[in-house]
């Protein structure tokens, strides 16, 4: 089992900030993000210390909640600063993005790393498609698009038109190309039907997060079948499981943990906004619909003792097929960081060592 | 539309054609129209030639078009065609103005394809595996050439993708090699 830790960049403001997505920018106090900066390669440099195999950085705009609107910047600045992590970029919001510039920053990125990046392509969560006035009507099949691109930028040798639904260009010819060849490992990063198929297609692997283990299981298994009926078998590797983990010394520690955690949804937005984009965004877990919009905090689905958590991480490991675990270890958007140092510590000395072998 | 026999010497080729402006003449497996004619139609004489699975020699094919007044076109060959369209550009360069190669197979190895002077666009759809080796080899070894993926399209790019087909070999055939310069505005709102 290979474990990443998510870095979710933490500003600490000075002051409360209110929740509705998107936040008011007037907000921001630009000491608090420069120290969160500099934060983060510090926790990143004990991270590495710990034993991690990966860190993983994502793609938020309009809120502290999350502060790296450019996951290639922050993995840029990582890659600079620290030697044995592999960057984990889960992922560039394909959608509302240049997929040409994509590829040729993942290209330029895993050149300056040498190689210690992987690709986790996506849609983005709801909110997103309101950042850069995106209809969420037309994301799936952008992404679906975007995707392919980025995957034939970085491999076709000889210079090409790409002729679209949803993107035009006259000529692709990117320098650099990615130092690991044919590309970076890639996965496409979700739970729905269009993402598993889009991987199996591709033969990339696939990345689920949050939901309880037999929810991600159907991703997986509709992943795993679409893999076989295009010829070929995912290693554990190919398939991340993104979670929220919180272990402490006993489970009762842990369950009070979780309960003092504020139920407070990611990127909240107005309710008339909210309910207006679920009518529009359909999201499913291989096939079977879903809910479009989170309703309270995610789900925590490995939590108590280190013994407890140990055991939650080998039915993970058995039910949802994953030979990657991806952890928050506190909640993105908290003020106080000390927790999250325990966890961290607990986490390496007494679970990391009993699941390595998984 | 109109449709009719072209005496070649040898004997007749069947054509149907669609369309007012410079010729595009298409090698086509079956004469018919398709919706990717007409919309080419906007901006060509279309005519489309009724090419059998063994080609077409090229004397039959500029002949055959002499007799419809069409001296100087520009050329659409498909798949099985594409041969053809190749003999018909390499032995009549100086009647042919623009080469349009759609989901290119096996190449004729007697082909001189260094010797095409033409603007030639290669187009390969993407659920076409088949295509892009034979369009990278035409790419490396013609001049002018242009390699195009249409997203989404198997090996019938124009039934496949009719807007996207015709956008593309109409933009090609107008500009050339320009056609990489973009014409599409982004002004929002004057």
């Amino acid at each position: 089992m290979k474990v990443s830790f998510f870095e979710t960049v933490r500003y600490v403001p000075p002051t409360a900030l209110p929740s509705e997505w998107p936040v008011a920018s007037g907000a921001y106090d630009r000491e608090a993000g420069a120290r969160a900066y500099d934060a983060m390669i510090e926790r990143l440099r004990y991270v590495e210390q710990l034993g991690f195999d990966w860190v993983s950085v994502s793609e938020h705009h309009y809120s502290p909640r999350i502060l790296s609107p450019s996951p290639m910047l922050a993995a840029a600045f990582i890659a600079a600063r620290l030697t044995r992590l592999t960057i984990a970029l889960l992922g560039p919001i394909v959608a509302h993005s240049n997929p040409v510039r994509v590829a040729e920053e993942l290209a330029m990125l895993d050149t300056l790393a040498r190689g210690r990046l992987v690709v986790g392509l996506l849609r983005g969560t709801a909110n997103e498609a309101l950042t850069y006035d995106l209809n969420p009507q037309e994301s799936r099949e952008r992404t679906d698009e975007g995707m392919e691109l980025i995957l034939k930028a970085w491999t076709e040798p000889t210079p090409f038109a790409w002729q679209g639904r949803h993107f035009q260009y006259r000529q692709v010819s990117i320098w650099p190309r990615p130092w690991q060849q044919p590309h970076p490992p890639t996965y496409a990063l979700g739970t729905s039907r269009e993402a598993c198929e889009f991987a199996a297609r591709h033969r990339l692997g696939c990345g689920v997060s949050y939901g309880p283990f037999e929810v991600m299981a159907k991703a997986t298994r509709h992943y795993r079948e679409a893999c076989a009926r295009h010829g070929w078998e995912p290693t554990p590797e190919q398939i991340i499981y993104r979670a929220n983990m919180i272990v402490a010394d006993t489970d009762e520690d842990a369950h009070a943990i979780l309960r003092a955690q504020p139920n407070q949804a990611p990127f909240a937005m107005r309710a008339g906004v909210r309910d207006a984009v679920a009518t529009l965004d359909a999201r499913n877990i291989a096939g079977e619909k879903r809910p479009t919009i989170q309703a309270g905090a995610l789900p925590t689905t490995f939590i108590g003792s280190p013994d407890t958590v140990v055991e939650q991480v080998r039915r993970a490991r058995e039910v949802i097929g994953a030979g990657v675990l991806d952890l928050s270890l506190h909640p993105p958007g908290a003020r106080d960081l000390e927790p999250l140092t325990r966890a961290l510590d607990l986490f390496a000395t007494k679970v990391l060592p009993r699941i390595r072998d998984l | 539309m109109s449709e009719g026999w072209l005496g070649t010497g040898g004997g007749r080729l069947r054509y149907v054609e669609t369309g007012d402006g410079p010729a595009l003449v298409h090698l086509a497996a079956t004469g018919e129209l398709t919706p990717a004619h007409t919309l080419l139609g906007r901006r060509f004489r279309v005519i489309v030639l009724d090419t059998p699975e063994r080609g077409l020699a090229p004397s039959a094919v500029l002949g055959g078009l002499a007799t419809l007044g069409v001296e100087r076109f520009s050329l659409l060959g498909s798949a099985m065609t594409v041969n053809t369209a190749l003999d018909v550009a390499l032995a009549a360069p100086e009647r042919v103005l623009g080469l349009v190669l759609e989901s290119p197979r096996s190449i004729g190895a007697g082909a001189d394809l260094a010797a095409l002077g033409m603007a030639t666009c290669l187009l390969c759809g993407t659920l076409d595996a088949e295509a892009a080796p034979a369009a990278r080899r035409c790419a490396a070894l013609i001049p002018n050439a242009h390699l195009v993926f249409v997203y989404a399209a198997g090996r019938t790019i124009a039934h496949d993708r009719p807007e996207a087909f015709a956008e593309v070999v109409g933009d090609f055939l107008e500009r050339h090699e320009a056609f990489v310069i973009s014409r599409a505005t982004t002004v929002i709102h004057p």
